[in-house]
């Protein structure tokens, strides 16, 4: 799926203007621990999270992320949706929680994108 | 729209399916007079087909408005001159031949406009007009593949340029051993700006021509290393990136409050960090773990009470070498 | 759908002691969120939490709100105290080396859904 259809599927709402709509989606990650997502996520997934700081945009450019999803609705403060503009990621915020855009996107077939965190594991989400 | 010729360019045939969603946008936001040929050549009622025939052959163009005392009466194109030709009358005035039932469109008009009015009517050329009616030039369905096909490299070329420039940059410069050496200062507490280093160094290595999969490693190790400096110390730190064409060093140091145990602060889930911190996605304990997992060599050297040192190697193999070229 | 059937259709690990029977655990709903402050705010009372926090709080936000277990995903094992908290409070505490978003994403398909449809908790 690519980001306009992922938009459709969570009643999504887009932040930026600057951001790639035809980006495909390769997988699904959900969570609110920067470091966790930065050690699991694999390339190009969507990132549901219910936070909001520039530091959500910040781990997304750093771990490839296609698309950030803001649960529940929230509205990032203007120093995130300034970085998301100037970072050309697309921003969404979405009324549903974290909980109901896991179920919908991986109903709507979206595989999980984040691998089990391994310590003797180093290839850092190639 | 002739959809061999977009896909026919070298640039657009390497871009994904993806970037047909970019034409349909583009023309949206493109505006005739953008993509048209402005001044284009003009014949009056009285010039001769025969001269009409020699403006085509020598200016390659298949079309020419008609202008009658500056204003558009008509539009002659190589149809026309081909009827011309059968009964050859050459000698004939271009008024006899010249179509005026003319379709224009206006200069500020969307392309798809354009778009729209050529498939309904079937012409192949039209004038563009101001609001007043007066000529400014002439678009062709060719007009508007290029105007996109170069709004869209526009989009690539800026980056592509000095994406070119940095990955030639070691092979232009000679010395025994060059390096580029990269600093950040990081304010402690700086939430707002925390990964614009890290940001900076992943950005600075694709231009060099780093791999994503190095350019992606780096970045990680070092974002890690900003948010400690941002969340743990007392007043802030430095980076320091060294990037030579086979390795990058990356030192982070901070002059306190130092480690009290390493290889706690190196366990998986150990954390000291604040409930405040923890609500801002940071503090689970994974930072150091992440760092580890994300480079070659890591070093931790830490006096508790005196400061941090964390030194970072990541060896580039051929493949991978940057500012060498490709 | 109990609390025994989840364990065995997700392969789930338990780690605190349970005396109870786990099919007579009837979950009303489902919760994800890393951030107890949210968790603290939206998560209803006997609902699933999943998330990759194995700090030790988890348990103390677990017994405020009653939940009816919490899942620990990633593989995150939380220390000895944290499920010492948990027996002695009698909190189901999960396990799964599966990320967050696989695991919702089951739940999801075995029909667990959030509170209300119009006021989603999480």
């Amino acid at each position: 799926m690519n980001v306009n259809e992922l938009i459709e599927i969570i009643d999504g709402n887009l932040l930026n203007d600057s951001a790639d709509l035809s980006r495909e989606i390769k997988g699904g990650c959900g969570a609110d621990l920067m470091s966790d997502v930065l050690a699991s996520i694999q390339p190009e997934a969507v990132l549901l999270t219910g936070l909001c700081n520039p530091q959500v945009v910040r781990t997304s450019i750093m771990a490839d992320v296609a698309a950030i999803v803001i649960v529940r609705g929230k509205t990032p403060p203007p120093e995130t949706l300034a970085l998301a503009e100037m970072e050309k990621i697309p921003l969404i915020s979405s009324p549903l929680g974290m909980f109901a855009l896991c179920g919908r996107l991986y109903a709507k077939g979206l595989e999980s994108l984040e691998r089990p965190v391994d310590g003797s594991d180093c290839d850092c989400g190639q | 729209m002739p959809q061999d010729t977009l896909f026919k360019g070298k640039l657009v045939s390497e871009q994904k399916a993806e970037d047909i969603t970019r034409v349909e946008e583009l023309a949206y936001e493109l505006k005739v007079e953008e993509v048209m040929t402005a001044n284009p050549s003009t014949v009056t009622p009285e010039t001769t087909m025969g001269d009409v025939l020699v403006l085509f052959r020598q200016t390659r163009i298949s079309g020419a408005p008609v202008l009658e005392n500056g204003h558009l009466v008509g539009l002659v194109s190589i149809e026309d001159l081909l009827r011309c030709l059968q009964k050859s009358d050459l000698e004939s005035e271009t008024r006899h031949y010249m179509s005026t039932k003319l379709l224009t469109i206006k200069k500020n008009e969307p392309v798809i406009e354009a778009l729209k009015l050529f498939v309904s009517s079937h012409y192949g050329r039209l004038p563009v007009v101001d609001d007043d009616g007066n000529l400014l030039g002439i678009l062709t369905k060719g007009d508007i593949t290029s105007g996109i096909l170069q709004a869209m490299q526009h989009d690539y070329q800026e980056e592509e340029v000095r994406r070119y420039r940095a990955s030639h940059l070691f092979e232009d410069i000679e010395s025994d051993r060059s390096s580029l050496i990269l600093r950040y200062s990081i304010k402690q507490g700086d939430f707002t700006h925390g990964g614009s280093a890290s940001s900076a160094i992943k950005r600075a290595l694709l231009r060099l021509g780093a791999t994503p999969q190095i350019a992606r490693r780096v970045g990680i190790a070092v974002y890690e290393a900003e948010m400690n400096l941002i969340i743990h110390t007392t007043h802030g730190g430095l980076i320091r990136c060294e990037i030579e064409p086979k390795q990058i060093s990356i030192n982070i140091t901070d002059d306190g409050p130092g480690i009290q145990d390493i290889a706690l602060a190196l366990k998986p889930g150990y954390s000291t960090a604040s409930d405040t911190v923890r609500e801002l996605g940071f503090g689970a304990g994974m930072g150091l773990v992440n760092i580890q997992r994300c480079v070659d060599s890591m070093r931790l050297e830490s006096v508790f009470g005196q400061g941090t040192i964390l030194r970072l190697k990541i060896f580039l193999s051929q493949e991978d070498s940057v500012g060498e070229g490709s | 759908m109990n609390l025994q059937d989840i364990i065995t259709k997700l392969d789930l690990k338990t780690l605190s002691s349970v005396e109870k029977d786990l099919s007579s655990n009837k979950p009303a709903c489902g919760y994800s969120s890393d951030l107890l402050s949210c968790v603290m705010a939206g998560a209803p009372k006997k609902s699933i939490w999943i998330t990759l926090q194995a700090h030790g709080n988890i348990i103390a936000v677990a017994t405020l709100l009653d939940l009816s277990a919490v899942i620990i995903t990633e593989g995150a094992i939380p220390d000895e105290t944290t499920i010492e908290k948990a027996n002695e409070e009698g909190v189901v505490l999960l396990s799964t080396s599966l990320p967050t978003y696989a695991v919702v994403g089951q739940l999801w398909e075995m029909g667990l859904r959030t509170s209300d449809p119009d006021q989603p908790c999480s």
